[in-house]
């Protein structure tokens, strides 16, 4: 990684006019720690971890997160309707996680990243602040690369997390070889149930396919279903067959297929649980 | 010699060098770095087979800040071997400082040495360099095919010793072995088995990657400052490189950051050594992670065919093994680990009709090295999972089983006589042997008790327990040779001299203590002073599970002869006669107890009163045995029937060592080996693309298990007493990472009855092995 | 150096400024100035050796830009203790017999002081997670652990800065 020149901005403001003014030649840090990966060269940093846009509220129904909130503060915060805990619980080592921020992980998406596939199940509310701020559902942030959304000097300022409501649950499962490595299969869902059916339902993968995406075909095949285990299971497999499942780090896409399938199973059959209340 | 008695021996006093590491002190080869040194990169090889038509350097020199660059064209070109063993070796020479051909991604094109980081980087990107791009051979298969393209078709690759070595068909070396027939023992069995196991490419990975830096000194010598196992075999190498005498080199290892094998090689130093030549400027050279995992030393993957009879009643009618493995593009270690695939597993269990063939490929892979466990570790997953098999075959308990085979004190082998390192072996008798008990200890703590047929297990989760039995060596005997020397200071303080390498092992610990424990002292008056060739006397380095049992008696006959000295002033000092006086705690004393004199007195009276000599000693060793310790390893495991993951519940590794000199250390050596191994077991492995260069040659994408990852692992010493070794010692830091291997193999089956043959055992090949039930 | 600016920080305690290049990681920085005992094991965050603290939360300084410690507290294992006065945590890892080539040993160190401050009563759990970022090849863990459960078990550390 080659950079030109730094700035330390003094506020929000400051740092949009600076990016603005960079144009391609610049580019926001905030915990720096994709830097490696991104292969950026003879550009300016521009350091926007001390602007005001890190921490946690709860505010009606939902949770307003700073876009430079550290993974490990999501870790640490705790709440009966919180669940991204459990996501950065699962993201790389300690020191990464108390750098590296929630805004970094889903600026620049890899098919690896952990908390894109959780901001789609949990359809979070992403907002982008140039000169006014425009707000995006997951589902069209996520619907490509999100940087595509962004003109120089905008930043992504917060996130918009529902708290999840009794008679919901929430299910994820990030498979790896060990603790600290990269996704091999992720996924996550949310389910509301009424009455013993399925009222609500919202499921994404990624890792085992190529980018975080909502499995709709999944979702179709639930709606208004029994809540039970045979649902989920007839569910995951017509939902799926059209997916095309890429193994990782020397597995067959034959055993991602069937690896995907399982990690479904399990988060559904998690939330689901959740959701009738156990 | 009662073990109760000794005062420093077998007591866990603390590492000598531990605190200073805790407070990060400078300590490592890189915490030493001169002010005015130059940087070092190398151009590597981004082929796996290639000639190299041209290479232009001449831009490169021209960039700001380079001093040197180094390529085929303008350093001498010598044959020699890059792995430090006893000489001459009995490995080819075939590696030259720079070549024209290439061997494998990662092997040396040019060297550049230059002001700054940037500017070496910089200027490698100036060397122009056309390839003659050949065909790679990237298995063994490919390597002994008809019309396999050739790795080393120079002339000048030869071999320094009488043994087998044919470069023109890829084969680095044969060896091969039969006491009674096979065939017969095979013929004479109820039950025949005929498998074949596959081991993979891993790596040591010491979170201290390799570095070297060399500077002159005042009158012109070259100092190399090294992360090495083998000082005084480095030493010897380089010398050999530069075409001078070893006269104008001294080797120092300051603390090192682990080895486990890996760095008994000399693969930086030569550069350094000739870099400083030609600059007349300090050089230092770090290898990046990746560079590391490429360019660094593996462990071999082996492929091993197992024909193995047994009678109904538990007898072993035969036990014959074909070890062929991949040393890559280079065969330093090639016969000398194919060989320990027999003789340190093949001994464990009586066969009447015992036949080994071991075979080594030349590929354009990674280089394989040595590596902790060294061929055993391959060969006891296959032999120690036939014999679970063998077991069930005959309906007995795989802990029975084992008791009723395995080799007893008095008892020997032919296969010790029949396989050394590339002449015969010694014979030997075992001497100490606890294996009995650590068998039973280790069942004991696992409570093999519950173990329950797999076919009784349901559900997706299911447990399975799995053991094993090991052995090692301790030194080659009549190879080896360690010294020691110990020089006695005013305050009754010792320095001691070694030549053995201290890798984080502790060695420079355990040798004080035997010391001590030798002059009748205590561990905070030893000065231990290890490998530095100037300075200490010769030890042929840290390998092959030496150091405790061959350089520790070394220290101990050097402490006897100080002590004798000690004992004669004394005597002088108190008119009495040598023989009723003794040594403890730093005293010299009367058996009466009339008299006694403090160490500092002696010393002092010695130094400057009368007669003055300095009380000092030297002693070296060389052993005639190597008595091998003994494990018993347990596991407990659960598999995901759905994913085939594997996870660790549980770990117990007894071991016999024979006297443990510190307890504590012997315990973290096992517990460090145990967690090696398991990873060994399920997540390590080198991935390749289909030009045969690593891809995951980073720590995130290489696992190695954290302590978050890591199962509760439980060392247990189970003492014995060897009589050969110093104050009952034998070896204990490389058996210990045979074992996870083939016990979570058999806790695999014990869980699912799935078998597995290649490695690691992913979820993937579990769960392909359960599917295929 | 082209583009050198100047950062200001404190190191240990100690207000300092230091002249960098826009690229140049903490690592390399806090080695140049001699404090050796970070240590350099991969350069991409994956191993822990580089471990240093930074207003009281463990970074990896491989891949941390010096630029990006502007302003802030950095606290190294030079830091931590000395012969005379060891940490509580290095006394306990040398009297386990938890140092063996000793590399990982000062971010293994500072990864617990950091968590202790944080937590200082940390569960099993905890402690595996909070040292989840520094590996160690030599010991297998066991000997750390059974150190850093004595720290914790004799509250030596409970609360310290
Ligand atoms: C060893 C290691 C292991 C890792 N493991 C994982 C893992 O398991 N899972 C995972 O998901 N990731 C992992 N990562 C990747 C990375 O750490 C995370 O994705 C992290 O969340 C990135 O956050 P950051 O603040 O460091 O981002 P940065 O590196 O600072 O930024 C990333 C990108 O996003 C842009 N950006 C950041 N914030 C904003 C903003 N507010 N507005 C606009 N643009 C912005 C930056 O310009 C840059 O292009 C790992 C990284 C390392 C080094």
């Amino acid at each position: 990684m080659k950079l030109n020149e730094f700035i330390i901005p003094e506020d929000l403001k400051s740092a949009q006019s600076a990016l603005e003014k960079l144009g391609e030649k610049g580019f926001a840090v905030a915990g720096g720690t994709s830097l490696h990966f991104l292969g950026i060269v003879e550009k300016t940093a521009v350091d926007i971890s001390h602007l005001g846009l890190s921490g946690i509220q709860k505010q009606g129904g939902a949770y307003l997160i700073g876009a430079t909130t550290s993974l490990g503060d999501l870790m640490k915060f705790k709440d009966q309707g919180w669940v991204l805990d459990q996501v950065a619980l699962h993201t790389s080592t300690q020191q990464i996680r108390n750098i590296s921020t929630l805004g970094g992980n889903i600026v620049r998406v890899f098919p690896w990243n952990d908390f894109p596939v959780a901001l789609l199940a949990l359809d979070a509310t992403l907002y982008i602040e140039g000169v006014a701020e425009k707000a995006y559902s997951s589902d069209d942030y996520f619907n490509g690369q999100p940087i595509r959304l962004f003109q120089p000097g905008q930043l992504l300022t917060r996130v918009e997390v529902p708290v999840l409501k009794p008679g919901q649950g929430f299910g994820y499962h990030k498979e790896v070889r060990l603790h600290a490595g990269f996704s091999l299969m992720t996924a996550a869902a949310v389910i509301t149930v009424k009455s013993g059916r399925i009222d609500g339902i919202r499921v994404a993968a990624s890792a085992g396919i190529a980018l975080p995406a909502r499995l709709t075909l999944v979702e179709a095949a639930l709606g208004g279903q029994a809540a039970d285990a045979a649902s989920l299971q007839q569910a995951v497999a017509n939902g799926t067959a059209a997916l095309a499942w890429k193994g990782k780090e020397g597995m067959s896409d034959e055993y991602a297929a069937h690896l995907g399938r399982v990690v479904l199973m399990d988060v559904l059959s998690a939330a689901l649980l959740q959701a009738q209340g156990e | 010699m009662n073990v109760k008695d000794l005062k420093v021996v077998n007591k866990s006093v603390v590492k000598i060098d531990s605190m200073s590491l805790a407070l990060g002190k400078p300590s490592y080869v890189a915490d030493f770095k001169p002010a005015d040194t130059l940087y070092v990169k190398m151009l590597w090889s981004p082929h796996a087979h290639a000639r190299i038509v041209s290479i232009d350097i001449s831009a490169a020199e021209k960039m700001p800040g380079v001093k040197a660059v180094l390529y085929h064209g303008n350093v001498p070109r010598v044959a020699h071997c890059t792995a430090g063993q006893g000489y001459p070796e009995p490995s080819p020479y075939d590696t030259f400082m720079f070549d024209t051909k290439v061997r494998y991604v990662g092997d040396r094109v040019a060297a550049v040495a230059a002001e700054t980081l940037e500017q070496a980087e910089a200027a490698l990107k100036a060397i122009k360099v056309e390839y003659e791009v050949l065909k790679p051979v990237l298995s063994i298969d490919e390597a002994f095919a008809e019309g396999a393209p050739i790795i080393h078709d120079e002339p000048d690759a030869t071999i320094p010793i009488p043994v087998p070595y044919e470069p023109l068909k890829n084969l680095v070396a044969h060896i091969s072995m039969e006491v009674g027939s096979l065939d017969k023992g095979l013929a004479e069995a109820d039950f025949q088995f005929d498998r074949t196991y596959e081991t993979q490419y891993a790596q040591h990975t010491p979170i201290e990657a390799y570095v070297a830096q060399a500077y002159l000194d005042p009158r012109g010598r070259i100092v190399i400052v090294t992360s090495t196992q083998v000082p005084f075999h480095c030493r010897r190498i380089v010398a050999q490189c530069l075409q001078i005498p070893v006269q104008q080199i001294r080797v120092i290892k300051p603390r090192i950051g682990g080895g486990f094998g890996s760095k008994q090689e000399v693969l930086l130093e030569d550069v350094v050594a000739m870099l400083t030549l030609r600059t007349k400027r300090p050089v230092f050279w770090e290898f990046t992670r990746e560079e590391n995992f490429r360019t660094g030393r593996t462990r071999h993957p082996i492929r091993i065919r197992l024909r193995m009879g047994v009678k109904k009643d538990g007898r072993i009618t035969a036990f014959g093994m074909e070890a062929t493995s991949n040393t890559g593009a280079y065969g330093g270690h090639g016969l000398t680990v194919i060989g320990c695939c027999g003789s340190k597993v093949l001994p464990l269990y009586r066969a009447d009709n015992i036949a080994f063939l071991g075979k080594v490929a030349y590929t354009n892979m990674p280089v394989s090295g040595a590596y902790r466990g060294f061929g055993a570790t391959q060969a006891f997953f296959a032999a120690e999972s036939l014999m679970d098999e063998m077991a069930e075959a005959i309906g007995m308990d795989p802990v029975e089983f084992r008791k009723l085979n395995h080799i007893r004190s008095g008892e020997g082998s032919p296969v010790f006589e029949a396989l050394g390192e590339g002449k015969k072996g010694v014979p030997m008798t075992i001497g100490s042997c606890a294996l009995a008990d650590c068998i039973a200890i280790g069942a004991k703590e696992i409570d093999w008790s519950r173990r329950t047929p797999w076919r009784s297990k349901t559900g997706r989760y299911r447990r399975g327990l799995g053991m094993c039995c090991l052995m090692q060596g301790s030194s080659v005997p009549e190879v080896d040779m360690g010294a020691a020397s110990i020089k006695m200071n005013e305050d009754g303080s010792f320095n001691l001299l070694i030549g053995a390498t201290d890798l984080g092992t502790g060695s420079d610990t355990v040798l004080g203590q035997i010391a001590a424990e030798a002059i009748g002292t205590t561990i905070d008056k030893m000065i231990v002073y290890s490998s530095d060739t100037d300075f200490t006397p010769f030890d042929v380095g840290a390998y092959a599970s030496s150091t405790t049992y061959l350089s520790g008696e070394a220290a101990r006959k050097a402490g006897a002869k100080v002590k004798l000295q000690i004992l004669n002033t004394a005597a002088e000092m108190l008119h009495l006669p040598v023989s009723e006086l003794d040594t403890a705690e730093g005293w010299a004393f009367s058996q009466d107890g009339q008299h006694k004199l403090s160490f500092s007195e002696i010393s002092l009276y010695s130094l400057y009163q009368k007669n003055q000599y300095q009380i000092m000693d030297t002693a070296s060793h060389i052993t005639h045995k190597s008595p091998p310790p003994f494990s018993a390893h347990y596991v407990e495991i659960e598999v995901d029937t759905w994913t085939g993951a594997v996870q660790v519940l549980n770990y117990v590794a007894a071991v016999d060592c024979g006297t443990a000199i510190n307890p504590k250390l012997a315990e973290g050596q096992t517990e460090g080996g145990v967690l090696n191994g398991i990873s060994y077991a399920l997540t390590e492995e080198y991935l390749f693309n289909a030009k045969g260069k690593m891809i995951n040659a980073n720590l995130t994408d290489y696992h190695i298990f954290s302590m978050r990852d890591k199962p509760p692992i439980k060392a247990i010493l189970v003492p014995s007493y060897e009589e050969t070794g110093p104050y009952g010692a034998k070896s204990v830091s490389e058996i210990c990472i045979n074992g996870a291997m083939p016990a979570i193999a058999n806790a695999i089956h014990n869980a699912t009855g799935a078998r597995l043959y290649t490695t690691p055992f992913t979820p993937e090949k579990v769960w392909r092995a359960i599917q295929a039930l | 150096m082209k583009n050198t600016r100047h950062l200001s920080f404190s190191v240990n305690g100690e207000a300092k400024e230091f002249l960098v290049a826009p690229d140049e990681k903490l690592l390399d920085l806090l080695r140049r100035e001699g404090l050796t005992g970070t240590k350099h094991g991969c350069g991409t965050g994956s191993c822990g050796s580089c471990t240093v603290i930074m207003d009281g939360k463990t970074v990896y300084s491989c891949i941390l830009y010096a630029f990006q410690a502007e302003g802030r507290a950095i606290e190294t294992i030079e830091g931590v203790g000395d012969f005379d006065n060891p940490h509580p945590l290095q006394t306990a890892l040398v009297e386990e017999g938890a140092v063996q080539c000793g590399f990982c040993i000062p971010g293994i160190v500072l990864s617990a002081k950091a968590l202790l401050a944080e937590i200082p009563q940390p569960t099993d759990a905890e402690l595996k997670v909070y040292m989840d970022g520094n590996l160690c090849r030599c010991t297998g863990y066991e000997k750390i652990e059974v150190a850093l459960h004595k720290v914790i078990a004799a509250g030596s550390c409970g609360g310290a800065k």
